[in-house]
């Protein structure tokens, strides 16, 4: 690893020799980022999706969408912006029932209907179930198969595929700008997952009138999904200088505007700048990973079936916690995009990872405030429709056994064992902070 | 030659610590019956093979997996990152941030061998080189001294004889 001192704003007051011990960028020996998705970020991206099609050589574009979209009149809009006056391009097919879990039999029924209206793009509006199966479609319809198991994996598309426009309705993914699908086949019991930088959309288009219907008890999580991509990027092992830099950026524009969105929907400006945070947290995470907040996130959600933003707000403190003695470093400087530069100068070094922890622990109070107690800040509090509690106590130990299967707990600075796993999900179904003196400690010699 | 005998050495340890060491014995249990993988180096190797024979023991199989039903196939993309691996400048769980290895196959089983691999290291390596490789050294409450050089002697015992 090799250190170059990069001088943080507001470190002014200290002394250089200590601004160097504290404020190094690390450069790893080796790293990998990329992102050519094309970004149209404005309150009125939507009429230049014509024009981006027409520069994509496509006329005939499908939109893949879910009735929740339709539904919230989004798709109006979409529709209403490709009759721009003298725009080229013709809606050939709508589809707008994709599940809320991405599946393999839609995907093939969407890919056929593509083929049959002759479209020649797509244009995937939504979440990241739109998005995963439109990534879907596009593997078929581009590779002419009908067989996405083929697929499967890392790097097997290997080719260009037909020109693919994301329209993100929520704030928090960050697909639009990854590389990867998960589509289920629910018939077998299996998840595929389908990584390749040909599964990049071309273009992105981040409008706020896409999300500015996004009810407070949405925004929060998904807001708190995108600040998770962020800090995890910015603290776990697959961190690199560009990640680094799109991750703070987007953590300083989420702190400054998800609890204004919470608090007023129909802000737009805060709504472009929480569309913004989520793209540069998804480029930050896509390149860098994520650790345990997402290794215990995601085996949660395959027990309890509870929502992915969900679980990142709640336990996003817990992850910066356990790791503080390998990760401190890194979570310190995290305060200066979370509180601002006066907050980050002003507090002592060894006082800063704490502080960002407990500033992320106070946003979420602060959400749950403003969803009138629609955003959860334990496990215990989180309930399904009927009021039932969602994560029992016994379901404890099949998620720490699902979690320690996860692929990304490889990128958490310190192991995470079906014990220490136990442990954090005890903590964060009380609410109650981690006992630091419980957390195991790693060989001090790795160098990370 | 240093990465050949290394994975020569590693093969080897790895069939013995399943007998002997009762962390590893457990990560092969939670594996299918019919499992076996490969660790190389790309494009061409070397490799070396282990997996569970017929009679569900944990064999390592040799040097060449072709004609083998290799279940996961784990590849250090060039000779240069293995051998950061093998010398110990780069730990296993920092070279996959790197994307220095490719992982061909169930991730769930993946992480085990790299559970595995951990724990060699920690059988066959001294505690100053370990360290270095590894997110956690164990603690005197989870590997005693007397356990550690009793398995040490064994694993390095099975090397030698088979």
């Amino acid at each position: 690893m090799q250190y170059i001192s990069v001088s943080l704003p507001g470190s002014e007051d200290h002394d250089n020799e200590k601004i160097a011990k504290e404020n190094l960028m690390e450069i790893p020996g080796y790293y990998e980022f990329c992102c050519r998705v094309k970004t149209l970020s404005g309150h009125t991206a939507l009429e230049k999706i014509p024009e981006a099609l027409v520069k994509l050589n496509a006329s005939r574009p499908m939109i893949i969408t879910d009735k929740g979209v339709a539904g919230a009149g989004l798709i109006e809009l979409v529709k209403k912006a490709m009759k721009k006056k003298g725009a080229k391009v013709t809606i050939a097919a709508i589809e707008d029932d994709v599940p809320a879990d991405s599946d393999v039999t839609v995907v093939n029924r969407i890919a056929a209907v593509y083929r049959k209206k002759k479209c020649d793009s797509i244009i995937a509006v939504g979440g990241g179930s739109p998005m995963d199966t439109a990534k879907g479609v596009n593997i078929l319809v581009s590779m002419d198969d009908t067989d996405l198991m083929k697929f499967c994996g890392a790097g097997k598309v290997n080719e260009k595929l037909k020109p693919l426009i994301a329209v993100p309705t929520t704030s928090g993914t960050g697909s639009e700008v990854t590389l990867v699908a998960v589509i289920a086949d629910h018939a077998k019991n299996l998840k595929m997952v389908f990584t390749s930088y040909f599964l990049l959309p071309d273009v992105a288009v981040l409008d706020s009138r896409m999300t500015k219907t996004l009810p407070p008890f949405l925004t929060a999580p998904t807001g708190m999904d995108a600040m998770t991509h962020a800090c995890e990027a910015y603290t776990c092992l697959g961190k690199n200088p560009i990640s680094d830099t799109t991750a703070l950026i987007a953590i300083r524009e989420l702190s400054q505007n998800l609890v204004k969105s919470v608090k007023k929907p129909g802000d737009l400006n805060s709504r472009l700048a929480l569309a913004n945070a989520s793209n540069l947290a998804g480029m930050a995470f896509s390149n860098a990973m994520v650790g345990m907040v997402h290794t215990l996130g995601h085996s949660i959600g395959a027990v309890c079936h509870v929502p992915h933003g969900v679980c990142m707000a709640i336990l996003l403190p817990y992850g910066l916690e356990y790791n503080m003695h390998r990760s401190g470093k890194q979570t310190g400087e995290l305060l200066w995009a979370l509180a601002g530069e006066e907050e980050y100068a002003a507090t002592p070094v060894s006082e800063r990872p704490a502080k960002a922890i407990q500033y992320l622990r106070d946003m979420n109070q602060e959400l749950h405030d403003a969803a009138k107690g629609g955003h959860a800040r334990f496990l215990s509090e989180i309930t399904d429709r009927e009021g039932k509690q969602m994560v029992p106590k016994e379901a404890f130990a099949d998620i720490a056994r699902t979690a320690i299967g996860d692929g990304s707990v490889v990128y958490n600075p310190e192991e995470l064992s079906f014990d220490d796993a136990l442990m954090v999900l005890e903590a964060a179904w009380e609410g109650v902070p981690l006992d630091l003196k419980k957390v195991k400690k790693g060989a001090k010699g790795m160098k990370l | 030659m240093y990465v050949v005998i290394m994975l020569w050495v590693v093969g080897r340890a790895i069939q013995v610590a399943a007998r002997v060491d009762k962390d590893v014995k457990k990560e092969f249990e939670d594996l299918p019956e019919d499992f076996i993988f490969y660790l190389g180096v790309g494009p061409a190797g070397p490799y070396m093979v282990v997996g569970k024979n017929e009679k569900g023991k944990v064999k390592f199989m040799g040097m060449n997996p072709s004609g083998k039903n290799i279940s996961l196939r784990l590849t250090i993309k060039t000779m240069e990152a293995a051998i950061q691996v093998f010398t110990f400048q780069e730990s296993t769980c920092v070279a996959f941030a790197r994307e220095r290895f490719v992982a061909d196959g169930e991730l769930p089983q993946a992480l085990g061998i790299v559970r595995v691999l951990n724990r060699i290291e920690t059988l066959l390596l001294p505690k100053i080189v370990t360290k270095l490789a590894v997110k956690r050294y164990p603690k005197w409450s989870e590997l005693n001294p007397v356990r550690k050089y009793l398995t040490r002697i064994a694993v390095y015992l099975g090397i030698v004889t088979g």
